[in-house]
């Protein structure tokens, strides 16, 4: 038994540093390790692909892991980048604090590292983002316009705790606070999801017939969801919806005036940033420590812009 | 001098759902005596006992032990009173060894941090097993036991447990003759210091053999408490059954025609080996031996529950290939097994369903059950073996033990098989229902078919079979004319070398 | 006697008494939960976990269980909305693939149980992450929109008042009860689950009703995530996430025993049903997301420790 162990041990120790070796290139092509927090979100797939296309611009290579939205497996990737010595490191972090562990191992070993769309805790070499408050004020303002200062209000949440969630929480509320005549009449999570989204509208419909004026979803797979369920109930006309993220099916819902706006946060903007600021910084050239795009309110008049 | 019994029991009354199962009992057991309870199956005796050792409280009534009033809600409470009970259907841990089960909640501990000590629990456990003459390693898993020899370690457990009164619900229902004096001369010692022994069984010669007193309950009443030595057969038979019955099973006629069922040189290494006999319409063939010979792994063999690695079965002259039970009912052989929990009951199906299980595709209109049909089947299977149940829609674990084995054997003859393989068939059976088993096995003989049966009571298979095959560790020792030998011969082939 | 067996077959009286207590109390407390439209919303609601629900029953009978249930519900959904764009093909097309997709990983599970010997816990663990693997590859990651109006009716339309889901549940509920008290497959599956011993011993192939329950089961989970496609109108890869503990819980609720040979599709429907109605009775409260979870939680273990305190008694 013990025979066994050893061998395995020896086994797999030995497949490691064949790995370890065959990394060292004989040309010294740059190597970014990058651990984005879920694949399985549309953004974060566009997030990706515009960093592949930078990346495969400025000739350099790019190792990407799927976090799955563990903080853990994502502190775990960064460690396994440290370890292989890669050149920079771009971090999609999970989690605010759960994830801060990641970012201090990479300063400590000296690898430059860049967040991405959201932040951590632990301070990184660099910031590439947008202000998740900005996407809420832009569209509460929006909701605020068309209901020319009064009405009630519902909102969406996505999981409670995550970073977007308590950002885009903030910032609806701020501009909520400014119009005294806009009262929050309930709010809910709907976890970031359709489905849950549409049931949770329908109970709205029921709990407060008529009552509700306007509609926003901290994303805009839950906004989708809203508008299914007004439209269901055949009170969409009397509702105005807007959510964040200008998706493909949400840009199709603006334009066939299914859903009144959306915010258009700019992954390809975003990706393509990171990877620029990754190679300057391990080039040592001057680079910016806070790059913030902004995000853009998206309705029937400028959807042409966006739609690609 | 007047002392205090050692149980007293006033006025018990219990019921289950749809059933009374204790109807106002009252009774004495007096201390250091022998105290069988006999009766029927259903009359309420395992209930009385398990309500004594704390499995069930009663609905009315009061037990005072050695003259105190107790109440127990829990069998831990009874066990702490110094009640320990040895059930019928065992319970044991079938993945802890039988030194771990033997000194299960008694666990020996060494050192300040409480580490178990396995050799002094093995050895404590080998020291019960010699007591009860068991050949048994205490290092074996439990499931890898037979029934037997499980019974054989749950009486070590209770014997462990330094009990005053220990209750024992059909102890011998799966042991040999050997056996069955090893626990009886432990009987004899217990109660010459001092422990209390109620004893339940439908063996009426042990019961007369064993026990000063003898209480007998039929309905859930007491019918009376009498001293052993004041029964005899048929007085006790009387009392059970309210009636005078006839126990002795009735030898069937002669077998006629080519053999049915031919096994040749069947073997499955570890087992059996070389095991070569024929079968014919009408005949019964008894297999007999010591607990461990290999005869169930024969009769599982045939019926395909694990089927043999060498060796050649014919069912009417032609070579068949039996690897799965569904092959061999389609050859017309059925089975009951000896172990009904394991192998039998579908325990939350209802009687009716159980009974019809192995022949749905009969009661059936293309892939409809046809409910009255069924039924009306099942209803006449229960008249015919008298199955006792609260309804015929009661889950069959609710059911007796007996009761259960009917429904067994029910199912299994609902085939319409021609070869009827039977391991074990009156075990747990009270007195009444084994005579209408016995007349059944009978007159199934009669009808022609052809039985092979496991028996490890003498006087049934002796009586019963036509002719007897002897096995000992996994090979056929001895092929006996039932007429013509003896308890003794069968035992002489039955003992290994 | 009868009654125990029907209790747990056909939903037992007690868990009725709770759904009943549970609605007169949101009745009271918020009127509109007794309006019509509100049960519209809410029989629409359990349909996706009351069919669930009704497939897993035939898998747990068996004495095994299927954890791969969210995941079949996404990759039927992406699958069926692969071929429900405009003028692609006849709605019966996308709902077929749909259900196909989800029987052949049922039957993929149920053979590697039955032949492979393996634990069904650890196969159908397997399954969920294979087939969620499998809804993302086809996906490429993305949901897949742009669905037809024919396919998105079948979420969101009615016939006379009554949701299409529900009617389908109806269906599929009745359906199953005739397969498990009427029928002999139905019985053998009651059989396998209650004592498999001793269901071989009576000559039953066990292997091949256990490899007949994961097809359905994971038959009907893809028609589950057909519907859901259609009343999301996308076909999304990660829909679906813990469906299968919402359906096994409706299912254990509503008496199916996790040991097998106990349960019935009754039992399922009313889990599924008191399950919703806390749901949408939280919703209506507007109680806050995170006490949602604890009230949840604090109900259900509450109804079932009633419903069987009262199946001791009784």
């Amino acid at each position: 038994m013990r025979k066994i162990a050893a061998m395995g041990m020896a086994l797999a120790l030995a497949l490691a540093g064949c790995r370890q070796r065959t990394a060292t290139p004989e040309r010294k092509q740059l190597r970014i390790g990058v651990s984005l927090l879920n694949l399985s979100s549309e953004f974060i797939v566009m997030l990706h692909q515009a960093m592949e296309r930078k990346a495969r611009e400025l000739g350099v290579e790019l190792v990407v892991n799927d976090a799955q939205r563990s903080a853990e497996k994502q502190v775990q990737q960064v460690e396994n980048f440290v370890a292989q010595r890669v050149d920079a490191i771009i971090l999609n972090p999970c989690e605010v604090d759960a994830s801060s562990p990641a970012v201090d191992r990479a300063i400590a070993a000296g690898i430059p590292i860049v967040n991405v769309n959201s932040e951590t805790r632990s301070a990184p070499t660099a910031f590439v983002g947008s202000r998740d408050e900005e996407s809420a004020r832009l569209a509460m303002e929006f909701i605020a316009q068309r209901l020319h200062g009064r009405g009630n209000v519902v909102m969406m949440h996505g999981y409670m705790g995550q970073a977007a969630q308590l950002k885009r929480d903030q910032g609806a509320r701020e501009v909520l606070a400014k119009y005294p005549n806009l009262k929050l009449l309930a709010h809910q999570s709907a976890e970031w999801d359709r489905a849950k989204a549409i049931a949770l509208m329908e109970n709205w419909i029921q709990a407060y017939p008529d009552r509700i004026d306007a509609v926003f979803a901290q994303n805009d797979e839950m906004g989708m969801g809203a508008v299914i369920a007004l439209e269901q109930a055949k009170k969409k006309d009397k509702v105005v919806v807007a959510s964040v993220d200008a998706i493909a099916d949400a840009l199709q819902a603006v334009k066939d005036g299914r859903l009144d706006a959306t915010v258009f946060q700019d992954a390809r903007g975003q990706g393509e940033a990171a990877v620029e600021t990754a190679v300057k910084i391990i080039k040592r050239q001057p680079f910016q420590k806070e790059v913030y795009l902004p995000f853009r309110l998206v309705t029937k008049e400028n959807l042409s812009e966006f739609l690609k | 001098m007047h002392r205090a019994p050692a149980i007293e029991i006033r006025n018990l009354s219990k019921s289950f759902p749809g059933v009374k199962a204790l109807d106002a009992v009252s009774l004495r057991v007096e201390e250091g005596e022998v105290h069988a309870l006999a009766g029927e199956n259903g009359a309420g005796k395992s209930t009385l006992m398990k309500i004594l050792a704390g499995n069930h409280t009663p609905d009315v009534g009061e037990i005072y032990l050695r003259g105190k009033r107790v109440q127990f809600r829990h069998p831990h409470d009874a066990l702490q009173s110094g009640i320990a009970m040895v059930h019928q259907e065992l319970q044991p841990f079938p993945d802890l060894t039988v030194a771990e089960n033997i000194a299960i909640g008694r666990e020996k501990t060494r050192g300040r941090w409480g580490w178990l000590d396995t050799a002094a629990m093995r050895q404590e456990a080998q020291e019960w097993l010699d007591l009860l003459g068991a050949r048994m390693d205490p290092g074996c898993r439990m499931r890898n036991l037979t029934v037997a020899e499980m019974q054989t370690v749950e009486i070590a457990k209770a014997l462990a447990h330094k009990a005053s009164v220990m209750i024992m619900d059909e102890p011998t229902s799966a042991a040999t003759q050997r056996e069955v004096e090893a626990l009886f001369r432990i009987i004899r010692d217990l109660t010459r210091r001092g422990v209390t022994i109620l004893y339940i069984s439908h063996r009426i010669d042990e019961v007369l053999q064993i026990a000063s007193t003898v209480s007998v309950l039929r309905d859930g009443r007491l019918v009376g408490s009498y001293r052993a030595r004041d029964l005899d057969r048929s007085r006790l038979i009387a009392a059970m059954v309210g009636r005078e019955l006839e126990v002795r099973p009735v030898a069937p006629p002669a077998p006629k025609g080519p053999p049915v069922l031919e096994v040749r040189a069947l073997g499955k290494p570890g087992r059996f080996r070389d095991i070569s006999f024929s079968l014919r319409p009408g005949e019964i063939l008894g297999l007999a031996g010591l607990m461990g010979a290999g005869r169930t792994d024969v009769a599982a063999a045939i019926f395909g529950l694990s089927p043999a690695d060498t060796g050649e079965i014919r069912v009417r002259g032609r070579p068949v290939r039996i690897r799965s039970s569904r092959e061999a009912i389609s050859h017309g052989i059925a089975m009951v097994t000896e172990d009904r929990r394991k192998f039998g009951i579908v325990p939350e199906m209802p009687v009716t369903q159980n009974i019809t299980l192995a022949n749905l595709r009969r009661y059936c209109h293309g892939p409809f059950v046809d409910r009255a049909r069924e039924d009306a089947a099942a209803r006449e299977q229960v008249r015919k073996f008298s199955i006792r149940a609260p309804g015929l829609d009661c889950p069959a674990k609710h059911l007796s033990g007996g009761n259960q084995q009917k429904i067994l054997m029910a199912r299994a003859l609902l085939a319409d098989p021609s070869i009827l393989i039977l391991d074990e068939p009156t075990r747990g059976i009270d007195v009444g229902a084994k005579a209408e088993i016995y007349a059944i096995i009978a007159q199934l003989a009669q009808q022609g078919m052809a039985i092979l049966m496991v028996s490890s009571e003498m006087e049934e298979i002796l009586s019963l079979s036509h002719r007897i095959l002897v096995m000992c560790e996994g090979s056929i020792t001895a092929e006996l004319d039932a007429r013509r030998t003896s308890q003794e011969e069968i035992l002489k082939y039955a003992m290994p070398v | 006697m009868r009654t125990q067996i029907q209790r747990r077959t056909y939903g037992s009286a007690g868990l009725l008494i709770a759904l009943l207590a549970i609605s007169a109390g949101l009745a009271l407390v918020r009127p509109n939960f007794l309006t019509v439209a509100n049960g519209v919303n809410l029989i629409r609601q359990i349909s996706i976990n009351g069919i669930l629900a009704v497939g897993v029953t035939y898998v747990l009978l068996t004495g095994g269980v299927d954890l791969s249930l969210g995941s079949l519900v996404a990759l039927a959904g992406v699958v069926a909305a692969h071929c429900a764009h405009p003028g692609q093909a006849p709605v019966v097309t996308p709902v077929l693939a749909g259900v196909a997709v989800g029987a052949a990983c049922g039957a993929a599970s149920g053979a590697v149980v039955t032949r492979g010997k393996v634990a069904p816990f650890v196969v159908t663990l397997g399954m969920m992450t294979v087939a969620r693997g499998l809804a993302l590859v086809l996906s490429g990651g993305r949901p897949v929109s742009n669905l037809s109006r024919e396919f998105t009716w079948m979420g969101s339309g009615d016939i006379a008042g009554l949701p299409y889901p529900a009617l389908i549940l109806a269906a599929v509920a009745v359906a199953s009860h005739i397969v498990l008290q009427k029928m002999r497959l139905g019985r053998y599956l009651y059989a396998v689950g209650g004592n498999e011993r001793a269901a071989l011993a009576s000559g039953i192939d066990a292997a091949a009703i256990k490899l007949f329950a994961y097809t359905v089961c994971g038959g009907l989970a893809g028609l589950a995530g057909v519907v859901l496609a259609s009343r999301i109108t996308t076909g999304q890869p990660n829909a679906g996430v813990g469906y299968e503990l919402d359906a096994i819980a409706a299912a254990v609720i509503g008496g199916t025993s996790l040991a097998g040979g106990v349960g019935g599709v009754g039992g399922a429907i009313l889990g599924a049903l008191l399950m919703g109605v806390i749901n949408n009775g939280l919703d209506l409260l507007n109680v806050s997301s995170y006490y949602q979870q604890i009230v949840k939680g604090l109900i259900i273990v509450g109804a079932v420790l009633l419903d069987r305190r009262q199946g001791e008694a009784s």
